[in-house]
């Protein structure tokens, strides 16, 4: 059977980059494929190159056994492919309908008039006909994340979409919109209809997908049957080496409260409480993690006990010391160390070079500036410290910090918190961007943090990272622990349930709580 | 206990009416205060004839008045609408003032050079006048187009550059051609053409705005341009036709300020002293909706109105004073209402990808 969509020794040069090395790719129509790769092995580029969005440096792009050449994505849509990028194109003040319809818009008295009602209708019919359940008169900034995604979806379908590129879907879902969207993929192809989907986790390409590809380092290393793969070949494929799957915990007595919130209120910006009488405490030797869909009080929870933002109602302590009355530069100082989840905007100055950010927060103090004046010497070779121990690249300090990935970006801010030889780490998705490599050493870094008696507040909205780190777990949502679980003794599906606000029952979860407020 | 019972009643209403107004939409809820404050100041003068509130119940509710009121606010109300459409697609065009200026000398110079009296292909001077007004203003909206999408210029600082050219430009170009900064009377004027074309601009805007393609594609312009520029339309050509159509706008509104009345100030802030301004006010009190700041324009115009006939039967209230009105108003609607809604990529540079 022809394949639906074959890349034929695909290579894609960027200057001083081959981003794509003589990649086949054979996906075949009706199925589901997964396209799995660490961050930077090349899976995007080869999407935007079958998407249209880059052209091919070599090789040929056929579909449905015909070659075709993209000038741009309009005429990959015009044969049918559609993206959906991992951040969505939608409007938010606009309907389900009219964002589905945008630019392709039914129209009424001889093309004057857009045809609200026609549209409305079409976009229902194509709802039902793959059961996504939306409401086209909802407007984008009503519906929840999922919803979104299922829009974006909508859209290459009314497009006339026959083949569907989805650039790492899960990252924004929980877990029960995964497991929802992948029923969203069972329907779509039975109908037909052919799906590519862009992903770095293990457990989704292997659940959910027909068809494995594997890339690393620009270059196909496998393309398997999905059935009868096992974890440990996908993920030596990966890597290249072997992995240490979870990360492993050693048993270890916590020490002193270090940290100890109690009733905290918390608002956003927009004055509305998105944290509502969160309590806990987190001790030295102790990482307590909260896992959550983002946007469910984690940030503000997180800026409260940081100083960028001062609770409403609530108590927060730190190491005996009411934390409320002290400044930003005084947490710092008293050992405070702030892993922040914007790297862009809170974690660099994106014009400084790495020599200025590696003081960043530390720039008063006597070690950099004993006489008032920054000392560039020792703050050279503090940065060039952190590069080394952190193997950021390129291994140059004078390098500014916008010239970097997102992922050595994130590993030079980890090395800079960490390195202040903190007392309480609050550490908002450490990982976020960098491969697996990375993310193993910062695990090591944060256990290491753990064995030498310090406290970790560990925020990330990957599962395995909190449920595989944490001594306890916090599930937060909408503004809420739904639950302090020992993170050993759950299932990702009752994690899962708490995240989506619904509680589990168990005797066990109900004594660690109340241990908590003791 | 009755009494208390009556009470709780009677709070229950007012709150349940206080509720209700809550509910009501935004705009509604201006026409509904405004309207509710009219009617307070009409039952005030009916019951003391004699007192201030009577006087003032007698110039409201007057014909005259009113008309004056419209007549005013359309250069304002135009000019808003002409913000919006920029703004919308993404594109904030604080030179309205600027655009005002131009389109209302250019109409002046134009009819003046034909001779007022004069028709060309049995079109009235005036009128040629005020068409080139309003392609004065899509002229210098253009510029400004291409420097802020082209060019990638800071919008903020090229809006109060397209101000200051209009600024010295008109009563540089009136000394030219009449010998002084005013352009002296033609003797003839549009008469209360202004009102309907407001009223109409109004229309077509709203109807553009939200129910056709194009309106679609400048609110997509200027709330999520990627979106749009996936979509398939071009972000860039959707901005310009964005600012163009303020220049069209705005120019009418200059053309009608100027023609109204048969001449053109250029002396201090001009004759259009800060319409421009009031306008983007007015457009930000109506939340970006074209019927919205028609009626803040309206209010805006109406209180000059009210002023005007004031001071005319002798009340010392300073026109100055009057004039901070719509500013004091718009300071207190965004910070204790909130309730506009600023496109969220207003402001901000689109750049297609590869």
């Amino acid at each position: 059977m022809t394949p639906a969509v074959h890349l034929d020794g695909i290579t894609k040069r960027f200057p001083g980059v081959v981003a794509n090395d003589n990649v086949d790719l054979r996906v075949e129509e009706g199925s589901v494929h997964a396209l799995l790769g660490e961050n930077g092995a090349g899976k995007t580029t080869l999407m935007n190159v079958l998407y249209g969005l880059y052209q091919p440096t070599e090789g040929t792009v056929r579909v449905n056994g015909e070659p075709r050449s993209f000038a741009s994505p309009s005429d990959a849509i015009d044969i049918g492919i559609g993206m959906i990028h991992q951040h969505f194109m939608l409007v938010d003040p606009m309907t389900i309908a009219e964002n589905v319809v945008l630019g392709n818009e039914p129209r009424k008295y001889g093309g004057l008039l857009i045809d609200r009602e026609r549209a409305r209708k079409e976009v229902l019919e194509l709802s039902d006909k793959y059961g996504f359940n939306v409401d086209p008169d909802a407007r984008i900034e009503e519906v929840s994340v999922g919803v979104q995604q299922r829009v974006e979806i909508l859209k290459a379908l009314y497009r006339g979409a026959e083949i569907l590129i989805l650039d790492e879907p899960t990252a924004v879902l929980t877990p029960q919109e995964v497991e929802e969207l992948f029923e969203v993929f069972d329907e779509l192809t039975s109908q037909g209809k052919t799906i590519i989907f862009i992903t770095h986790k293990l457990g989704e390409a292997m659940h959910a997908a027909d068809d494995i590809t594997i890339l690393r380092n620009g270059k196909n290393v496998g393309s398997l049957d999905a059935k009868g793969v096992t974890r440990e070949d996908l993920a030596q494929r990966m890597v290249g080496r072997e992995v240490l799957m979870e990360p492993q915990v050693t048993p270890q007595e916590p020490g002193e409260v270090t940290l100890d919130v109690s009733h905290l209120h918390v608002e956003d910006t927009r004055g509305v409480e998105a944290v509502s009488d969160v309590s806990f405490s987190v001790r030295s030797g102790e990482i307590f993690g909260i896992a959550g869909v983002d946007g469910n009080g984690q940030s503000e929870l997180v800026e409260a006990i940081t100083g960028l933002t001062n609770p409403t109602d609530g108590d927060i302590t730190y190491r005996g010391r009411q934390l409320e009355s002290m400044t930003r530069r005084e947490r710092i100082d008293s050992g405070i160390a702030y892993v922040p989840e914007d790297r862009h905007e809170r974690g660099m100055v994106m014009p400084f070079n790495l020599v200025q950010n590696g003081i960043l927060g530390s720039q008063h103090t006597s070690e950099f500036a004993p006489s008032g004046r920054i000392n560039w010497e020792t703050a050279g070779a503090h940065a060039t410290e952190i590069i080394e121990e952190y193997d950021v690249r390129p291994p140059t300090a004078e390098a500014t910090a916008e010239s970097l990935s997102g992922g050595n970006q994130q590993k030079f801010i980890v090395g800079r918190e960490f390195d202040r030889d903190p007392e309480l780490v609050v550490a908002t998705h450490p990982t976020r961007g960098v491969d697996i490599g990375a993310m193993e050493f910062i695990h090591e870094r944060i256990q290491e943090l753990r064995a030498n008696g310090k406290a970790i507040l560990l925020i990330s909205s990957k599962l395995e990272e909190v449920q595989g780190l944490s001594d306890r777990l916090a599930v937060m949502h909408e503004g809420e622990f739904s639950g302090i679980v020992d993170p050993s003794s759950v299932t990702e599906e009752q994690i899962g349930l708490l995240m989506a606000g619904e509680s589990i029952s168990g005797g066990e979860n109900a004594a660690l709580r109340e241990e908590d407020v003791a | 206990m009755r009494e208390n019972a009556e009470q709780n009643q009677d709070q229950e209403l007012k709150k349940s009416l206080i509720d209700r107004f809550k509910s009501l939409s935004y705009v509604w809820q201006i026409i509904v205060g405004t309207i509710g404050v009219l009617a307070l100041i009409g039952v005030v003068g009916l019951l003391f004839p004699a007192s201030p509130a009577g006087d003032l119940a007698r110039i409201i509710f007057r014909w005259s008045v009113f008309t004056q009121a419209l007549r005013i606010s359309a250069p304002i109300a135009l000019a808003a609408i002409g913000g919006i459409f920029a703004e919308k697609s993404g594109v904030i065009n604080i030179g309205l003032e600027g655009l005002l200026i131009i389109s209302a000398f250019t109409a002046v110079l134009v009819t003046a050079m034909i001779g007022p009296a004069e028709t060309v292909a049995f079109i009235p001077a005036i009128w040629i006048g005020f068409l080139a007004g309003v392609l004065a203003g899509v002229i210098l909206s253009a510029l400004f187009g291409i420097v802020c999408i082209e060019f990638k210029a800071d919008q903020i600082i090229a809006g109060l550059a397209v101000w200051l050219i209009a600024l010295g430009l008109a009563p540089f170009a009136s000394t030219l051609y009449f010998g002084g900064r005013d352009t002296g009377s033609l003797g003839t004027t549009i008469g209360n053409w202004p009102i309907a074309i407001m009223l109409l601009s109004v229309l077509a805007a709203w109807v553009l705005l939200n129910h056709t393609t194009f309106g679609s594609y400048i609110r997509a312009a200027g709330e999520n341009p990627k979106a749009l520029d996936t979509a398939g339309v071009s972000v860039s050509r959707i901005r310009h036709a964005g600012v163009l159509l303020s220049g069209f706008f705005a120019g009418m509104g200059g053309a009608s300020l100027s023609l109204s009345i048969g001449l053109f100030i250029g002396t201090g802030e001009t004759m259009v002293e800060g319409r421009g301004f009031i306008a983007i006010v007015a457009y930000l009190f109506g939340n970006y909706n074209p019927v919205g700041a028609f009626g803040a324009s309206l209010l805006f115009g109406g209180l000059d109105a009210i002023q005007i006939r004031l001071q005319q039967i002798g009340y010392g209230i300073p026109d100055t004073l009057v004039q901070t009105i719509p500013y004091i108003v718009v300071i207190l609607v965004l910070a204790f209402v909130g309730r506009t809604r600023i496109p969220k990529a207003a402001g901000k540079h689109y750049e297609t990808e590869e």
